[in-house]
């Protein structure tokens, strides 16, 4: 192994063994998965049992049956069989004492004002949950509409629910021929937030390395055997890498807990088509039919993340030696704060900028940013899912190559200045002076 | 034919803005010894050794190392102990041992036999496996020399090896590196400001001051071509008989009773220029008991103050 070789592997195996990288990486994903399930558990478990009852007092929708001796209702699909939930009707008012000794939980009261107004009173005890509100809210609804269907127009239930239509708009861009923009551009936008995190915490990685090595005074030691440039850009590749290492856990984490809980899903019958509720489907081609996460399967996943890793690199590249260069000339991380200031606003820039880019992807502020190599990295990442011209993107990964080979140039030069400098406060002026140092 | 110098070092300039870190130095190291770069702070030592490390390049000047113009290629050839050192703290000793060796040029197998016979010989063997945070300076300062030796390297360049080390830890320290120099192969080049190990250690020097060489050569005759005339005697008999008796011969400096011989005084004299020392002697044994009569030569230190100071402080 070369001596770079030794660097990068030093910096790389010192980070990824800390029990802190192996809690944030593996863990975090495991515990947000945990929480997810556990909130959905809770949600599960807190479908308490409710007798409701209805009290339908003009009998618009129930009726007297002798022979069961109960009132029923005249739509008995409007009101399903549900674990947590039993409908009992009745066409007399309760008081409140009543109710409080009866074995209900709740009822509902209306009389056929309910056809003008749309309203229903919710009695209750205790406050039910907001799944139950919506059961009970969703069964008097489907049952007054079927009541109103059949009134005034004739028209059978079941061919009235046939003939309900709900229309989507589904968007395509004239030129790539793509659809759904706000979702596609919303991946952009977890990309580019990925990025700039990335970018921003690995590259202080880099710095607070630099400034442990430089007052530790081990830097000396190192630079008799390796150039500084070999130094920096060791420190540079190996803690890059160490983002590298934690997306792809990530990834492969996200990959399971995505297939595991689709797995789940399926078992437990809930995925079921939008337009056939009884057609149950598995997870793949329920993702595929639904309208909102269905455009998935168009991005074209290959060129996000191959591009994504260029931009990662370059920008990374470009951001950390400016890190570098800053942790160079510092004796301590408290004196880099106005250093950083400047290297940091090309990015908060882009991160500011990447919000607006992405409720108008194709405007003149995401075309733009996606062209100024500072700032092209998040922005560029915006605008790839919905399709960009090949010259535009070949332009803007040149710029931020270029600019990032630029950068490392000249955060060398500081770099091995300002490494061997104690106890002097490094200003700008001080900086541009280090530039012209052999 | 003769063999190369290991240093030659030729009319080096360095400037760092408007001042000059290094002016038109130039001093030859020769192979297989102890040499001394001294000079008080600010001299311009760190930024000469910083040059043979290649860390950086003199503005004007050469550097030939065994007869070549010295190149990074021959970095693998030098050791280095900076006086400003330190290890990573979160490593375990043994790894980062290792992770230096390698960036030596080292293979691991062999940075690892290496290593543990140097260990075993500094006794830092049972640390191997503990992380540099639990170890104390002592044994961090052993470890680091190890790292600038262990490459076997032909110029090992040793800033204030010493320092911090208790009396025991560098007398073993001391005692290692005069055994390298006894084998041959390496050549020291020793900064320090501790002028008994100069005196115990080097064969030649080269003294820096304000980015000027101000005196080079061998230890012994920078030291007797620093004598000045004065000798050191001790006598029987009184103080008083002992002034009358060298009258106007000679310049009395310092008296002072001999603690190590009942009755004897210990005096400082300088004699004047010319004088035949055998022949003054055979005239004040006439009248004065003398036991003893030594030339006195100055010190390492006192040589390094004259120098930087030019006067030398009066002796006692």
């Amino acid at each position: 192994m070369s001596r770079l070789g030794h660097i990068i592997y030093r910096e790389w195996h010192t980070r990824v063994r800390r029990k802190a990288f192996i809690l944030g990486t593996l863990l975090v994903p495991i515990l947000i998965a945990g929480l997810v399930g556990l909130v959905a558990w809770l949600d599960q478990s807190e479908m308490e049992y409710h007798r409701v009852l209805v009290i339908d007092e003009s009998g618009i929708i129930t009726f007297q049956n002798d022979s069961a001796n109960a009132r029923l209702p005249r739509c008995p699909r409007c009101f399903p069989q549900r674990e947590h939930l039993v409908y009992r009707f009745t066409n007399e008012a309760l008081s409140d004492q009543a109710f409080l000794q009866s074995e209900y939980t709740a009822m509902v009261f209306f009389d056929d004002g309910i056809l003008q107004h749309n309203k229903a009173k919710f009695i209750f005890d205790k406050t039910p949950s907001l799944r139950t509100k919506a059961s009970v809210e969703s069964d008097i609804s489907a049952a007054i509409e079927r009541l109103k269907v059949q009134e005034e127009l004739e028209l059978d239930f079941q061919t009235y629910q046939r003939l309900k239509t709900k229309i989507n708009l589904v968007d395509e861009d004239v030129v790539t021929k793509d659809g759904n923009a706000f979702g596609r551009s919303i991946i952009g936008f977890v990309f580019s937030l990925f990025m700039f995190i990335q970018i921003l915490v690995y590259g202080m990685h880099v710095m607070r390395g630099v400034i442990e090595e430089k007052s530790n005074r081990i830097v000396e030691i190192i630079i008799s055997v390796v150039r500084p440039v070999e130094l920096m850009a060791g420190k540079i590749i190996g803690i890059g890498l160490v983002g590298v290492t934690q997306v792809l856990a990530l990834t492969l984490l996200g990959f399971l807990i995505f297939q595991i809980g689709g797995l789940s899903l399926e078992w437990s019958g809930a995925l079921t088509s939008g337009t056939n509720a009884e057609l149950e489907l598995d997870f793949k081609t329920w993702i595929a039919q639904s309208s909102s996460v269905g455009f998935l399967f168009d991005v074209n996943w290959p060129l996000m993340i191959g591009t994504a890793l260029v931009y990662f690199i370059a920008g990374f590249f470009m951001y950390a030696s400016l890190f570098a260069a800053i942790g160079s000339a510092v004796d301590q991380e408290s004196d880099a704060q106005y250093l950083m200031l400047p290297a940091m606003l090309p990015l908060l820039a882009a991160y500011l900028m990447a919000g607006m880019a992405m409720e108008n992807p194709e405007g003149d502020l995401a075309v733009i940013g996606s062209y100024i190599p500072f700032t092209a990295p998040i922005l560029m990442l915006i605008r790839l899912p919905l399709g960009v011209q090949w010259w535009e993107l070949v332009f803007s990964m040149l710029g931020v190559i270029l600019t990032a080979y630029v950068m490392v140039r000249i955060s060398a030069k500081v770099f091995q200045t300002g490494i061997l400098m104690q106890g002097k406060k490094a200003t700008f002026k001080e900086l541009f002076r280090w530039l012209r140092y052999r | 034919m003769t063999e190369p110098l290991a240093l030659e070092i030729s009319n080096i300039q360095k400037k760092f803005g408007s001042e000059f870190a290094l002016d038109r130095v130039g001093f030859s190291v020769p192979q297989q010894g102890i040499f001394g770069l001294l000079g008080p702070n600010g001299a311009g030592k760190t930024t000469l050794l910083r040059m043979l490390n290649g860390i950086t390049a003199p503005d004007r000047g050469k550097i030939s190392f065994y007869g070549e113009p010295l190149g990074r290629h021959h970095l693998p050839s030098i050791g280095y102990l900076p006086e400003e050192r330190g290890l990573y703290k979160s490593m375990r000793v043994g790894e980062q041992a290792l992770y230096f060796a390698q960036l030596r040029g080292m293979e691991k197998s062999e940075a690892r036999s290496r290593l543990k016979k140097w260990f075993e010989r500094l006794e830092v063997d049972g640390w191997w496996n503990k992380e540099v945070s639990e170890v104390s300076k002592g044994m961090a300062q052993k470890i680091q020399f190890i790292l600038s030796v262990i490459h076997e390297p032909r110029l090992l360049i040793l800033d204030e090896p010493l320092s911090g080390f208790d009396p025991i830890n560098a007398q073993r320290v001391r005692e290692v590196i005069l055994e390298l120099k006894e084998k041959g192969d390496t050549t020291i080049l020793l900064s320090t400001h501790d002028m008994g190990s100069v005196e115990e250690m080097c064969d030649e020097v080269a003294l820096l001051n304000k980015g000027h060489l101000v005196l080079n050569g061998k230890v012994p005759a920078l030291r007797e071509a620093a004598r000045d005339g004065r000798i050191e005697v001790t006598f029987r008999g009184t103080v008083m008989a002992f002034t009358v008796a060298i009258g106007a011969s000679a310049e009395l400096l310092s008296i002072q009773e001999d603690s190590t011989h009942a009755g004897e005084h210990r005096a400082m004299l300088r004699l004047p220029e010319k004088t035949d020392v055998a022949e003054w002697l055979h005239w004040i044994t006439g009248s004065v008991a003398l036991t003893s009569c030594t030339p006195w030569r100055p010190g390492m230190r006192e040589i390094f103050i004259h120098a930087v100071e030019q006067k030398i402080t009066e002796m006692p």
